[in-house]
């Protein structure tokens, strides 16, 4: 695991994104677009999405403004990472309202948008040069356990150091590793033909 | 877009785990990257948008005394209600007392006039009534001021 980490920092990690802005302007906006990606991922819904990334942004101009700006980037995905926990709890707990209620199925047992009509626009999946890849890779993260996924996230897609991803992840650097490890592991079984 | 599988160095490490890790997370960095810089112009608009709100945030006056409007306002109605409440028990004693204190002053300015009530007088009083008329004919007889 340490040899996958220490490739790619050596190369795929050492580009312009881990160069943080000294502006939040510049920060933000270089961070946005990839924000509401990872939001995406996790949470399977763009406006959900959108609504975390939209409070992380607020929470972290609001609270953090005055940190320096290297300390941004970890507090940002934190504050990411906390807000998608909360989004899914409160699914999760609409989930459970609704099936008390007995909403949910139509008269055929199938499933029904109650409190939301499912997102049928026109996803970014469908834009992708090479979709097919995309759509593989994100339903392989999904389908890992949520630290793992958070882990996978922030050290390999964002980016971020051990140190980094320990810290917004609220753990400690072993379990980052552990968590990481793990991850690759299932993703190189669910990934065995993926090019 | 680098497609590692492609390469034929990228087929030979695939035989180890860790290089197999590591195409998958370039790889898979890689997609994540592009898939961040090919969002729909709406929700690019949207995220900017979203953005310009957080750090006008930073601008924006504390609004302070709105926050502090509707505490302030409860707590002065509570006041107020307490006031009222509180008003009259306190002064209800002295209010009967200002009405008992002038009902004794009135009732000693009628007494002089009316006869004594019944039922606080002592009933000895209603036993020797002549002689109380007696006493009181005969000290208005020597008030009055020898001129013969």
């Amino acid at each position: 695991m340490s040899s996958v980490a220490g490739s790619l920092d050596k190369d795929v990690l050492l580009d312009s994104a881990r160069e943080t802005p000294a502006t939040l302007d510049a920060f933000l906006a270089q961070v946005e677009r990839r924000a509401f990606r990872m939001a995406e991922l996790n949470l399977r819904h763009r406006e959900d999405a959108m609504d975390a990334v939209q409070d992380a942004m607020l929470r972290l101009v609001k609270h953090y403004r005055e940190k320096p700006a290297a300390e941004w980037p970890p507090l940002f995905w934190g504050i990411l990472r906390r807000r998608i926990v909360d989004l899914q709890r409160r699914r999760k707990v609409r989930s459970i309202v609704v099936g008390w209620l007995g909403g949910g199925k139509d008269d055929e047992g199938g499933e029904l948008p109650v409190w939301e009509p499912a997102d049928r626009s026109p996803g970014p999946l469908d834009r992708l040069h090479d979709s097919k890849s995309y759509a593989d890779m994100a339903e392989a993260v999904k389908n890992l356990p949520q630290r793992q996924r958070e882990a996978f996230m922030l050290r390999m897609l964002e980016g971020l150091d051990v140190a980094e991803t320990a810290r917004s992840m609220g753990c400690s650097e072993g379990s980052v590793k552990t968590h990481l490890s793990r991850a690759m592991h299932h993703l190189r079984d669910q990934l065995e033909d993926w090019r | 877009m680098t497609t590692p599988g492609n390469n034929t160095s990228d087929h030979q490490a695939v035989d180890h785990p860790d290089s197999r890790d590591a195409l998958i997370a370039r790889r898979a960095r890689t997609l994540y990257r592009e898939a961040s810089q090919q969002l729909d112009p709406a929700t690019a608009g949207r995220l900017r948008a979203a953005r310009r709100q957080a750090l006008d945030s930073i601008n924006a006056k504390p609004r302070r005394a709105a926050r502090w409007l509707i505490p302030t306002g409860a707590f002065a109605a509570v006041a107020f209600a307490l006031v009222l409440v509180w008003q009259p028990m306190s002064h209800a004693p002295t209010i009967t007392d200002s009405h008992t204190v002038s009902a004794t002053d009135q009732s000693a300015d009628v007494d002089n006039d009316l006869p004594p009530d019944a039922d606080k007088t002592d009933p000895n009083l209603y036993q020797n009534l002549d002689f109380y008329g007696w006493l009181a004919a005969n000290n208005a007889s020597n008030n009055q001021p020898v001129n013969r």
